[in-house]
């Protein structure tokens, strides 16, 4: 027999589906929820029901949106013939942290991963080979993970873009800002030697 | 209990939890270890690069008593598969290598002859020309594993297949003569029998001078894959991705 009250019993086993949320944490989650005011409880479900009916892919870069085309598809102060792939949606707030990059997004949402059976076939590239062909993009940066999935996803890419005029180009990798180069790994030190700049 | 140091392959990484990684790995001194990578996922600076699919590293971890799987303490690199361009076709050969041994070695129990093995194919397997060095290593480690039968002969009368034709079949344990063969086989050509026989002999190094095109071999690449799959009871996912790959 359950040790609460049913509709707390249903909360837990919700709250624990979600990544990270084991059965003490979704019952601390159940029971701040229970204290909390009639309003705030509301207010909570009322946003993750709009998250669930309100959200959808942008159809021109698939970044997740409420507006069709995205914000910044639809910014007139972008340039939009600068298009920056990345593998997913959250990748962007990284992107837009640095406060330099004036240019759109693509989103793959994924990677190529053969261990785990996804292929190019199950990223989403149409749109963005559509954007390219149509004449609009004058660069590609190619900013997907510096694995081993994303170093194929990126070459894959770079291959399928291929267009006279069109350039393609991927983030640099190295050592990270304010770190130190004797703790730096053998292939971060590499990359950073291959990709070193004339001053 | 103290660290222990070997020499591995990286197999496959899984989340756990918040920040770890749970590891296989492909140790020399003790075969194929299963390990906790902590705060792996959060921050790179302890592991960097060295938990990628294939990275060969000098790994460091401790067996704790009464828990199955291991600390992995640290890796310091020493060939990683990010040096070289990782086109498509290259990414799904290493992930074919390391589907393979995940899925066909035992926990701990070493393999010197597999190890060696998979380093001298990695080596060969930095460009994009991939179907060599996947043939090479389908081969051998069907042979080292125990599961490859006699290529000569047939397995339902036992004459000798030398020059003449030999099919195989997705439920048969071996090659069969043209008489005995089963309704839906293939056939594998005498170039792949004495490829095979060839690659018994020599080291991957010695073949890696020519091109293969995807067609060189594929009979022989697709029987050991079925002779696999059958032994592991499942279908390997890079298996069918290699399939699709076009040249």
């Amino acid at each position: 027999m359950s040790r609460f009250a049913e509709p707390m019993t249903r909360l837990i086993d919700e709250l624990k589906k979600l990544p990270g949320i084991g059965s003490k944490s979704a019952q601390r989650l159940a029971f701040h929820i229970l204290r909390s005011t009639d309003a705030d409880a509301e207010a909570l479900a009322d946003a993750v029901r709009d998250v669930k009916a309100k959200l959808r892919l942008c159809s021109v870069c698939n970044n997740i949106t409420d507006v069709d085309p995205c914000i910044y598809c639809s910014s007139t102060t972008r340039n939009q013939r600068l298009v920056c792939v990345v593998e997913e949606p959250t990748n962007i707030a990284a992107i837009e942290k640095t406060r330099h990059f004036h240019g759109a997004y693509h989103v793959l949402h994924g990677s190529i991963s053969p261990l785990r059976g996804v292929g190019p076939e199950e990223l989403r590239i149409s749109n963005l080979l559509r954007r390219v062909e149509s004449g609009q993009v004058d660069e590609i940066i190619l900013a997907t993970n510096p694995t081993v999935d994303g170093e194929a996803t990126a070459v894959y890419l770079s291959g399928q873009l291929k267009r006279p005029g069109l350039k393609v180009t991927r983030i640099a990798m190295g050592i990270p800002v304010g770190s130190d180069i004797e703790y730096a790994d053998e292939i971060t030190m590499l990359k950073a030697m291959e990709g070193r700049r004339e001053l | 209990m103290p660290l222990k140091e070997s020499e591995a392959i990286i197999l496959r990484t899984y989340p756990l939890r918040e920040a770890d990684l749970l590891v296989t790995f492909f140790t020399r001194l003790e075969g194929k270890v299963r390990g906790v990578a902590r705060s792996a996922k959060k921050s790179k600076r302890r592991f960097g690069g060295a938990l990628e699919p294939l990275t060969y590293v000098r790994a460091y971890y401790e067996d704790r008593e009464g828990q199955e799987l291991t600390r992995l303490d640290s890796c310091d690199v020493i060939e990683s598969p990010l040096a070289n361009e990782v086109s498509y076709p290259r990414a799904v050969a290493l992930g074919h290598v390391a589907e393979l041994l995940g899925e066909l070695l035992p926990e701990r129990e070493a393999n010197d002859a597999v190890f060696r093995l998979t380093l001298s194919v990695l080596a060969t397997l930095s460009g994009a020309n991939v179907w060599m060095p996947v043939t090479y290593f389908e081969l051998w480690l069907t042979r080292l594993t125990g599961f490859l039968p006699e290529l000569s002969e047939c397995i339902v009368c036992g004459e000798a297949l030398n020059g003449s034709r030999a099919f195989f079949h997705a439920l048969a344990d071996g090659l069969m003569c043209p008489e005995d063969k089963r309704l839906a086989s293939a056939e594998m050509s005498s170039d792949s029998r004495s490829l095979a026989a060839q690659m018994f002999r020599a080291p991957v190094e010695s073949f890696s001078s020519t091109t293969w095109a995807k067609a060189r071999a594929s009979d022989l690449r697709k029987f050991l894959v079925q002779t696999l799959e059958r032994h592991i009871e499942k279908k390997l996912v890079t298996a069918a991705m290699l399939e699709k790959i076009s040249s």
